[in-house]
């Protein structure tokens, strides 16, 4: 139906027409949707369901990563990753107050990550088992994720526009950090190749996923490009990201773990396998290597902080009074 | 007591001495102390901010420039009482929401008709009118231990690495040079 006329779509979502028109002509210009401006019900739906899950994306991403913090090799690697969870953290409370903006609560939000209902990104679930997991998550994962944040800065939805461009800018950091430990272990000893190709090996598949379906199985998309949320296709992004990538890697000695990969002159891209989509559902619907042990992690957090919670509106409310 | 995430407080940060003050996001607090030490966590990582402010975000009163269309906007009922407002406006989209000035007006709704006289050819997608006695900053005395933290942390920045340059030695050699 959102390849349909404007007279239909109303129809079909309940929406006056006159009122839909003047949204979607904003939107052709350029405009940004703020808070108190009208906007479609099913722009407001979308927009929440996809705006807290990457809010909870990045609370959760928080966590892979934060397991190696104790076992980081040297003082600045350490201070690096402390640095970049850190930031994780941030932006997931970015991204939870452009959600707010939009009238979703953060207890409602938070509930519905805690309760496995939300959905969070798939690549959070799979383990991180060696400590050069954590330049290949930098690279890869925070590169992929800033491949669709690049595009979501251009959202037409003004405070989640806003947020990704301040992500994108710290992501950089992320991501350059995480490049730069490849490079090194790629030339560095025996052991260090080995335990870098063994990453590789592994996030290799699961990163390619990150950018969801293709996009004819991708049910959301047909909406969110009409109202500018998504201005390209989770298939034109994977492939830049993967013309981007791969030269790169294979220039470092790395083995990319795909028999099928190869140059393709005409389209001037590289042409990957196939995705394991059954891999990909599996993880999504809760499935995966991680899941159970990634919510059990946040609830447990979540619970263990319900007294400081408690004490500090205490406190608040006895100030408040004398 | 029922669970909760706590109020939300709009967050305000000087970048540089010479700059207004400029709208960065919301924390959840317990109180206005709670959410200073919040908002320094979550939007002074880097080195950035001279000083902070915030304000629980319920008693921002803003208006959209499409909402302005609407001329009933100023009979809404009246909110706030008779004192100083913080004038803030987004001019584009690529500029921050900053302060412009301030009013001394009776009411939110005031507040607001007299910026809209006061910055007549004023460009704004929105317009936030603030109640000054609700506002709360961080002590200058604090500031060196809230903020000068991060100028230390150079490794934040991406500049810092210099991948682009490791990448050209393997394309051209297939091996780092240092």
């Amino acid at each position: 139906m959102y390849g349909a006329d404007v007279e239909q779509v109303a129809i079909e979502l309940n929406e006056d027409p006159q009122q839909l028109e003047d949204f979607e002509a904003r939107i052709a210009r350029g405009e940004k949707i703020e808070p108190g401006d009208w906007m479609p019900k099913e722009y407001r739906r979308q927009l929440i369901r996809m705006i807290s899950q990457h809010a909870h994306s990045e609370v959760v991403g928080m966590l892979p990563e934060g397991a190696w913090i104790t076992r980081a090799p040297t003082l600045r690697r350490k201070l690096i990753l402390i640095a970049k969870v850190q930031d994780e953290g941030g932006h997931g409370q970015y991204l939870y107050h452009a959600a707010e903006t939009l009238g979703a609560t953060r207890e409602e939000m938070l509930e519905a990550l805690l309760s496995g209902k939300a959905k969070y990104s798939s690549i959070f679930n799979y383990p991180t088992l060696n400590w050069a997991d954590i330049g290949t998550i930098g690279w890869l994962v925070d590169g992929a994720a800033i491949m669709n944040q690049t595009m979501l800065a251009r959202a037409s939805y003004g405070p989640y526009s806003r947020a990704m461009v301040r992500i994108c800018m710290e992501e950089n950091f992320h991501k350059k950090q995480g490049q730069e430990m490849v490079i090194f272990y790629s030339q560095g000893t025996a052991k260090q190749r080995e335990m870098i190709q063994d990453a590789i090996t592994r996030w290799w598949w699961p990163t390619l996923m990150m950018f969801g379906p293709h996009d004819s199985d991708s049910p959301n998309s047909a909406v969110l490009t009409r109202w500018g949320i998504k201005t390209r296709s989770n298939d034109e992004l994977r492939q830049d990201f993967i013309n981007q990538l791969v030269p790169d890697l294979q220039a470092c000695g790395l083995v990319i773990p795909d028999p099928d990969l190869h140059f393709d002159e005409e389209s001037g891209n590289w042409q990957i396998g196939p995705i394991d989509w059954d891999e990909f559902w599996r993880v999504v619907k809760g499935i995966g290597p991680r899941n159970k042990e990634r919510l059990a992690a946040r609830n447990k957090a979540h619970d263990d902080g319900l007294w400081v919670r408690e004490a500090l509106v205490a406190y608040a409310e006895k100030q408040a009074t004398s | 007591m029922p669970d909760t995430q706590w109020p939300r407080y709009m967050v305000f940060v000087q970048e540089q001495e010479k700059d207004p003050w400029r709208h960065y996001g919301t924390v959840h607090a317990p109180d206005a102390d709670m959410a200073l030490l919040n908002a320094r966590d979550v939007f002074a990582r880097r080195p950035q901010a001279l000083g902070m402010q915030v304000v629980p975000a319920k008693l921002i009163f803003g208006k959209t420039l499409e909402e302005l269309e609407n001329p009933n906007w100023a009979n809404e009922e009246i909110i706030g009482k008779s004192e100083n407002y913080l004038i803030f406006a987004k001019p584009f989209e690529q500029s921050p929401c900053e302060q412009l000035g301030q009013v001394k007006a009776n009411s939110s709704q005031d507040a607001l008709k007299k910026a809209l006289q006061n910055f007549p050819d004023q460009k704004a997608l929105w317009w936030w009118v603030i109640p000054g006695s609700e506002l709360s900053a961080s002590d200058d005395a604090d500031a060196d231990s809230m903020f000068a933290p991060a100028f230390e942390k150079t490794y934040k920045n991406q500049a810092e690495y210099h991948t682009v340059t490791l990448m050209r030695e393997l394309h051209d050699t297939g091996k780092l040079e240092s």
